[in-house]
């Protein structure tokens, strides 16, 4: 029954989905509230429904109930009971089933609280929300669906897989899941902007706060699997631009240009054609994302579904709604009016730089990934495009957007002041000149270019502290004084310290990662000793432990620094008894933000193991960042003037009235 | 609670969300407007002017700005209408209430399947099916084994049955967890080397060779290990070799060993003579075990269908003279399906049901290893 | 500056960004490209020694030697060719013989294939898709690989690599 009520709650979903696209934006048309608020209740109704059966599949899943094939396939009746849950979306139709239901959620969000927007927008954003449900409702149902059942339901299920049962794995999929499907809201605004034909500064206000959640979220994704697949493939690599990995990029970089240019259009008015624009691209590219994901079209170390018609359904959707929302702007983006005007050497200059260097950096990502696919189609030939392709196009664009990032919140809007904001970054330049020239004097080895890199991080790191520190005029007023106005700062100048402090934090953790990594691969019998980076690890002994449903070759190294002990590292190696299978579970100890990461290989006939020793120094900075810039979303988010005229309008806009 | 009633209740839900607010009047004045944002925007100039964040004449020269765009604002709200389409609401409440059941109730019964019981652990747990196949057999003995891995003895029973089964790789994977949770012998090394030679599509493997030579080592007599030696040989491209240990084999044979057959296939393969029987051999029928057909896997095609050929047809001609073996039948439609001729397997198992009308338990055993080999129908 | 001045000079600023990521791309994909291989396409064609490129099949049973220092050689095969691979280093957890590999590298002076980077399929049912695309087109192609692609596994990152 579980099973059942799970499938009709998803076709009951489908149903609302099919009236919630039509029926509010027929209700915008003619002007009619009533219609149009029909959109509400019936997005609430598809969260609830959508909701329903997640949950009912997720119930299916933790009593191991083998006679929905989906169970039965994905799952194993030994498994954990969180990994019971989480597998639920480890699979093809379970994550899709994910993604309408995150899909739903923020339709839920903007329905229950949309009411500062005004009825129309809000009717046609939500219908326009309903054509994306709609179109995944039938993917599911026709192509994947989770709730179809065995008439002769087997006794064990057949997944146990020891690889995918990772807390890391677990969470990393809905995060990217709530980032990439966040930006659907945006789209969805800006597609019912270009039907209303007509967008004002008022709309950027509206579509930031769920643009910025979003954002933050496939920021925390990004990050959070950029750190499993560093301890978790057991070779210490932290980015592969991997196309899966690339397709996850894609959309962060459009979202950040996005977010970037709304605040040029809530403040000034302008760059309006172009935010519609790159709202429209974002949600594409996430699109795009997970579906090259999903349909393994691409050459990738991800194995994934092939299935003709699935593929053929998923690229129905893809033409329908990237083709369609961009023949859509085309044919209306020219009735847009034009907005404020300003100088090129202004806030929103800078800002349109940022724009600029951001989208190409995309569509360098988007060529590397998608150039081989093209050519095997056209010329049958296979290439992969590594990572020195993305390391000589990504970074060159990179170098000018970190060096105009400190400049950018300095500058006035509509006519900035360059040498102003120069003088006033003379201090944040002193000190990166200074780090590079120390960095030069002490450092042996590794690149020229890294200290540069530094000196570059540096930078846009006292770059942001700058600007918090001349808006609350540190220095130059008594600190009692400063320290209030800093508090009295609006919250969002905080977020956008924190975010641009991130981003030179994953910077450095970058740099000192990829220079000065040290890596030792040797064999080693017990009572041997490896030097790694100044620190002594001596191989102890090798025991043998048996796990719940494994054995573990365990490693004990004692690490040891300048003679001194400084702890215990237990590389293992997992062997699976019924799947003939192994895995490496690497050791890592954090030595302040850098760390030693210790690998095991095969055992040698002669008792010798082979091991792998990185030292990473400075490594955790690369996650740090990403935690910072979220943080700093979070901040922004919280910021009052993003609730404008929120659930009392007629109250709060009496008090908002300026006092003239 | 029925499933039904359940279904019904969750459509009324959906018919009502639609229904509310056609239901209801709205009252347009307390939606969002844009004015709110200017007004908004306005105040905030004027905060940062008393923070001193923005100088006086920026801040008027925005604070006009925004005026421009909130007068602009208000003036659109002031003329935009509001209509009612009382008709069109009917129209709309009409689809709700039998479109969505209609659409939803057509789609379910399409896809899914109500009259299905929920199958859930614990109540498998309690109540065992009856008439389980041998799958879920071999699939309730694995959950022991990943509970208790040392098992060995478990592994020794589990091991023979998943090379039967095809699952060549889990089972050289039992095999070596037998070996090491229940002690080495010539069998199960011969068993894993077979499932090695197995999992690479019949080709003795280094790897499976090494475990059919300790197999011998330990039993010189391990007629399997023994046999795919001579495998091994012949692959290498030594047939005199390989038909020289067969010979001897033979030679020393017991008249009623299953594996005569194999062998005087396997030299007829080579071209080598086979050695007079002690007794007539053929006297008792050979087992086409699946083993047999797995080691016949490595054989170029025209040899392993002549030979398969030979003993599908001695079993066939056997079963028609006594058709009272289920195991037999089994063998001989497998054997067909191998062959690829489903037609035959086809006409085996009506031949088999015929045969064995009488005998109930029979007939249930035949048909569960009918529907394993997917001819059930 | 008039406003048709700062368009010009908005629109300026693009076209030279865009230049700059245009030659930036070009140059990229001229020297960073790595093709894709396998041993009967070795075999075929003349490939320079020093050339870097990927190299795809299954990993021929029996031919897996270690060496000393962790040196290994092994060969890739693709059922009508062989190619010798040296590698240096651990392989991946999921490098077994009689499967599919792909390692990246160049041939030497003496034609053998000096790997740096060796990446291993999954489990038994994942196949790198460069190399069922290769044996499918040799018809090469066997069953059980066929069921390979269609089990879905979720977002995890199934090939696992090694490298120096």
């Amino acid at each position: 029954m579980i099973a059942e009520a799970g499938h009709y709650a998803l076709v009951l979903a489908l149903a609302l989905a099919l009236i919630q696209s039509t029926v509010p934006m027929i209700g915008a048309r003619l002007r009619d509230p009533v219609l149009m608020n029909v959109a509400r209740s019936t997005a609430l109704a598809q969260l609830l429904f959508v909701g329903l059966s997640f949950g009912a599949l997720v119930l299916l899943h933790v009593i191991s109930d083998f006679s929905v094939a989906n169970v039965y396939e994905n799952s194993h009746s030994l498994k954990p009971l969180i990994y019971k849950i989480t597998g639920v979306w480890g699979n093809h139709e379970g994550s899709m089933l994910l993604w309408v239901s995150i899909l739903a959620l923020f339709g839920g969000l903007v329905a229950l609280f949309g009411n500062n927007l005004p009825l129309s927008l809000r009717a046609n954003a939500l219908g326009v929300q309903g054509w994306v449900s709609t179109a995944f409702y039938l993917f599911i149902l026709l192509t994947s669906n989770p709730f179809l059942r065995l008439v002769n339901p087997p006794l064990e299920g057949r997944d146990l897989n020891p690889v995918l049962q990772d807390p890391g794995l677990a969470i990393h999929p809905p995060m990217l899941y709530l980032g990439y499907v966040g930006f659907s809201i945006s789209f969805s605004f800006a597609i019912a902007a270009l039907i209303e034909g007509r967008i004002d500064a008022a709309w950027a206000r509206w579509v930031r706060p769920w643009t910025l959640m979003a954002w933050m979220f496939l920021t925390l994704g990004i990050a959070m699997g950029s750190y499993w697949a560093y301890y978790e493939l057991g070779w210490g690599g932290w980015w592969f631009w991997d196309p899966v990995e690339n397709a996850s990029l894609m959309p962060w970089l459009a979202g950040t240009a996005l977010l970037h240019s709304a605040v040029v259009m809530e403040k000034r008015n302008a760059l309006k054609v172009w935010t519609v624009l790159l709202a429209i691209l974002t949600f594409s590219l996430s699109l795009l994302g997970t579906f090259l994901v999903r349909s393994g079209v691409l050459t990738s170390v991800h194995a994934f579904a092939t299935d003709p018609t699935r593929g053929v359904f998923i690229l129905l959707i893809l033409c329908v709604f990237i083709g369609g929302s961009l023949s859509l702007y085309a044919w209306r983006a020219s009735s847009l009016k034009q907005g404020g005007l300003f100088a090129p050497i202004s806030r929103e200059g800078a800002l349109v730089l940022n724009n600029l260097l951001l989208t190409t950096a995309c569509a360098t990502v988007f060529i590397g990934t998608l150039y081989p696919l093209g050519l095997e189609v056209l010329t049958g030939e296979r290439i992969s495009v590594g990572a020195p392709f993305f390391n000589l196009t990504f970074a060159p664009l990179f170098v000018p957007l970190l060096l105009a990032l400190p400049f950018g919140p300095l500058l006035a809007w509509k006519r900035g002041d360059i040498a102003g904001a120069a003088q006033r970054l003379y201090a944040a330049g002193i000190v990166a000149l200074v780090s590079i020239a120390v960095l030069w004097a002490w450092v042996r080895g590794g690149s020229a270019f890294a200290p540069l890199a530094i000196g570059l991080a540096v930078f846009v790191i006292i770059g942001a502290l700058t600007d918090i520190a001349e808006r609350s005029m540190l220095f130059r007023m008594p600190l009692s004084i400063a320290l209030r106005r800093a508090r009295g700062l609006p919250r969002a100048s905080w977020g956008t310290m924190f975010a641009h402090v991130g981003v030179g934090v994953a910077l450095i953790g970058i740099v000192c990662e990829t220079t000065w990594n040290t890596e030792l691969i040797s064999t080693l019998k017990p009572g041997d000793v490896a030097k790694v980076a100044g620190y002594e690890l001596k191989l102890d002994d090798i025991s043998q432990r048996q796990g719940p449903n494994f054995g573990e070759m365990l490693a004990h190294f004692t690490v040891s620094e300048g003679g001194k002990m400084i702890g215990v590292m237990t590389p293992s190696k997992r062997s699976f008894s019924t799947r003939a299978m192994s895995t490496t579970e690497a050791a890592l100890m954090s030595r302040g933000v850098s760390q030693l990461y210790i690998s095991l290989g095969d055992t040698a006939a002669s008792g010798a193991i082979a091991v792998r020793i990185y030292h990473k120094p400075m490594v955790l900075l690369i996650w740090f960042g990403p935690l910072l810039m979220a943080f700093g979303g979070l901040l922004s988010l919280s910021d009052r003037r993003l609730r404008v005229g929120a659930p009392k309008p007629a109250k709060a806009s009496r008090s908002l009235q300026p006092a003239e | 609670m029925s499933l039904w009633f359940l279904l019904a209740l969750m459509t009324v839900g959906a018919i009502f969300a639609v229904l509310w607010p056609l239901s209801r009047r709205t009252d347009v004045k307390r939606e969002g407007r844009e004015s709110a944002v200017y007004q908004d925007q306005l105040a905030e100039i004027d905060r940062d002017i008393a923070n001193g964040l923005i100088g006086e004449t920026e801040g008027a020269a925005a604070r006009v700005e925004i005026s421009r765009r909130l007068l602009a604002a208000a003036d659109a709200e002031e003329g935009s209408t509001v209509s009612s389409r009382l008709r069109l609401r009917r129209a709309v409440a009409m689809v709700a209430l039998i479109g969505v059941p209609v659409l939803a109730g057509a789609l379910y019964l399409h896809l899914g399947s109500p009259a299905l019981p929920d199958f859930p652990l614990t109540s498998r747990a309690r109540a065992p099916v009856p008439g389980q196949s041998l799958d879920q057999l071999v699939a309730q003995v694995q959950t022991h084994l990943e509970k208790n891995p040392t098992d060995g003895r478990g592994w020794s029973v589990l091991a023979p049955v998943l090379g039967r089964l095809g699952r060549f790789d889990d089972a050289a994977q039992a095999f070596r967890n037998a070996i090491r949770y229940d002690g080495d012998n010539a069998a199960r090394r011969a068993g894993l080397g077979e499932a090695l030679a197995g999992a690479a599509n019949g080709v003795v493997t280094a790897e499976a060779k090494a475990e059919f030579e300790r197999a011998v080592a330990l039993d010189a007599d391990e007629p399997k290990a023994r046999y795919f030696l001579g495998v091994a040989a012949e692959q290498d491209g030594r047939p005199k070799e390989a038909a020289a240990l067969w010979q001897d084999m033979l030679s020393k044979a017991p008249p009623d060993a299953p594996w005569r057959p194999v062998l005087e296939a396997a030299l007829a393969r080579v071209g080598a003579a086979v050695p007079a029987p002690s007794d007539s051999a053929s006297a008792k029928i050979p087992a086409l075990s699946n083993d047999t057909i797995a080691s016949v896997q490595g054989m170029s095609e025209g040899d392993r269908g002549a030979m398969i050929r030979g003993m599908v047809d001695r079993l066939a001609a056997r079963l028609k003279q006594n058709g009272d073996d289920v195991e037999g039948w089994l063998r001989l439609a497998r054997a067909y399906m191998v062959l690829k001729e489903p037609d035959n397997a086809r006409a085996a198992r009506d031949d088999a049901r015929r045969a064995l009308a009488a005998n109930e338990d029979g007939l249930r055993k035949l048909n569960e290893g009918l529907k394993a080999l997917g001819i059930d129908g | 500056m008039t406003r048709k001045q700062r368009r010009l000079t908005m629109i300026g600023g693009a076209l030279v960004v865009l230049g700059i990521a245009i030659a930036l791309v070009l140059n990229a994909l001229r020297d960073s490209i790595v093709f894709f291989s396998t041993p009967q396409m070795v075999a075929e064609k003349h490939i320079p020694a020093g050339k870097r490129f990927r190299l795809g099949g299954l990993v021929e049973p029996g031919s897996l030697v270690r060496g000393d220092h962790m040196a290994v050689t092994f060969k890739i095969a693709d059922g009508s060719n062989a190619l010798s691979v040296a590698y240096k280093g651990i392989l991946p957890d999921l490098f077994r013989e009689g499967q599919g590999v792909v390692a990246e590298g160049a041939l030497d002076s003496s034609g053998v294939f000096k790997a740096d980077t060796v990446l291993a399929k999954h489990d038994e049912t994942y196949m790198p898709k460069d190399v069922a695309d290769a044996l499918k087109k040799q018809g090469h192609w066997k069953d059980d690989y066929e069921k390979a692609g269609k089990k879905p596994d979720g977002d995890a990152k199934p090939m696992q690599g090694a490298s120096r």
